[in-house]
């Protein structure tokens, strides 16, 4: 993964904004960022730093100042500067709270102190690249969700499909799980529910993690059933999932389904009846749904 | 009572793929959004066009809480879907990369009229003929 950055900026007519969009594209740029001033546009780009050199830079400088020519514009002003990864990821921590959910859990930023007072379980969350702080409302509907299943005395086996940060996975482990099964397709997700479990003192064996999705966390379950499943991805790859969650599947196996907008609840119901879950309860906040669901 | 926007953010990104990594996250941080709920929201919203770049525009308010709209996709990817090439030539000068044409064109300036400063339909042409000519692109009458 790249470590640092060239940031790419450039200032100019408005009317060259489509063209500078391309320009960067063509030079390898992942998308731009850009604000409008009146008829200036500021636009932002960014390259890893060990893909460009310095020569490399200058030339899209000139390739920059010949489109706005062509196009009877100004002459943009464009320079760039190396940045590195911290620079963003700790802006936004700044603002990042403790937070109680539900009536037995506080997400607690890793950065930050749990409060010293509170018969709530504390969990240290360090999101990292990885989806998952608790402050998104599906998060919290599964979180919810999950104190309502988890406890010492059920001591549940779970499966945690597209386990992001492992906040999920990491809650019911606090809360009581025996053993959770955490799957995610993004390997940068594996590395921060790694970092989770770790700042939470959980034992890497009561999570056993894995890069991929319901085949693997079939397989981490030696295709044995669990007590339930959650999975907070979207829609459109949920209904993907559950066909291919069987093996997982037992008469008692409970199920957390999230991520869903409230406009994709119907077919998301259909999909689960037909697959034989049965809709125990639908909770919803603001756009989005979780559906709590069990086997007939 | 209406909150007040501190910025105005148009991401340029590809749909469905949204993460932290620049350029969304240096452009959120700086104004302490929480960047992994944009991307979820995005990529929820715009899964069923990955492939293509959907453009969005971001409304920063004071309490740092966001919204977003999603705008059309770029020019040049309209006028290589309309071109039928899969990209533009890197010297616009020696090497053409296709033709579109002026229906086309006007097409594209239709779609595009929104998000452009263009007063009116030909303002909207020239910005699009011209960025048409530096990808390489000739527009046939």
């Amino acid at each position: 993964m790249t470590n640092s950055w060239w940031e790419i900026q450039v200032a100019a007519d408005s009317n060259l904004e489509e063209t500078i969009f391309w320009r960067m594209e063509q030079f390898g740029c992942k998308g731009t960022a850009s604000e409008r001033q009146q008829n200036t546009i500021n636009v932002k780009a960014y390259l890893p730093q060990q893909t460009s050199s310095m020569l490399d830079l200058a030339a899209l400088s000139l390739w920059v100042r010949q489109d706005a020519i062509s196009l009877e514009c100004g002459v943009p002003v464009m320079h760039w500067s190396p940045i590195e990864e911290e620079d963003w990821s700790k802006s936004w921590k700044q603002h990042w709270e403790i937070t109680e959910i539900g009536d037995r859990l506080t997400i607690v930023p890793a950065w930050l102190e749990p409060p010293a007072s509170s018969d709530r379980i504390p969990l240290l969350l360090d999101p990292g690249v990885a989806f998952g702080t608790g402050g998104h409302p599906t998060t919290q509907l599964c979180l919810e969700a999950l104190e309502m299943r988890v406890t010492p005395e059920a001591a549940p086996v779970i499966a945690d499909i597209g386990c992001g940060s492992g906040i999920l996975s990491v809650a019911s482990v606090l809360m009581g799980a025996r053993q959770i099964y955490a799957v995610d397709t993004d390997s940068l997700a594996m590395s921060s529910s790694a970092r989770n479990c770790e700042v939470n003192g959980i034992s890497p064996e009561r999570i056993a993690m894995a890069v991929g999705s319901a085949e693997k966390a079939i397989e981490l379950a030696k295709s044995q059933p669990v007590d339930g499943i959650a999975c907070n991805i979207l829609a459109e790859i949920i209904a993907d999932l559950i066909p291919k969650m069987g093996p997982l599947v037992a008469p008692h196996t409970w199920g957390i389904f999230s991520g869903i907008l409230l406009e994709q609840a119907k077919a998301m119901a259909d999909v689960l009846e037909q697959n034989g879950w049965v809709v125990a309860t639908l909770w919803k906040r603001g756009e989005w749904c979780c559906f709590n669901v069990r086997r007939s | 009572m209406a909150k007040k926007v501190v910025a105005l953010i148009k991401l340029a990104i590809p749909a469905g793929k949204a993460n932290p990594a620049p350029p969304i996250g240096p452009a959120l941080g700086q104004h302490g959004v929480n960047i992994m709920m944009f991307c979820k929201e995005y990529n929820a919203k715009t899964a069923d066009k990955a492939g293509t770049i959907v453009p969005v525009e971001i409304s920063v308010f004071e309490d740092r809480s966001f919204t977003f709209i999603l705008k059309t996709p770029p020019a040049s990817v309209l006028i290589k879907k309309a071109a039928g090439v899969e990209k533009g030539s890197g010297e616009p000068n020696r090497v053409k990369a296709g033709t579109i044409t002026r229906a086309q064109l006007e097409e594209i300036a239709q779609t595009k009229m929104p998000d452009l400063n263009a007063n009116d339909i030909n303002a909207a042409m020239n910005i699009i003929e011209g960025t048409a000519r530096n990808m390489g692109i000739s527009v046939s009458d």
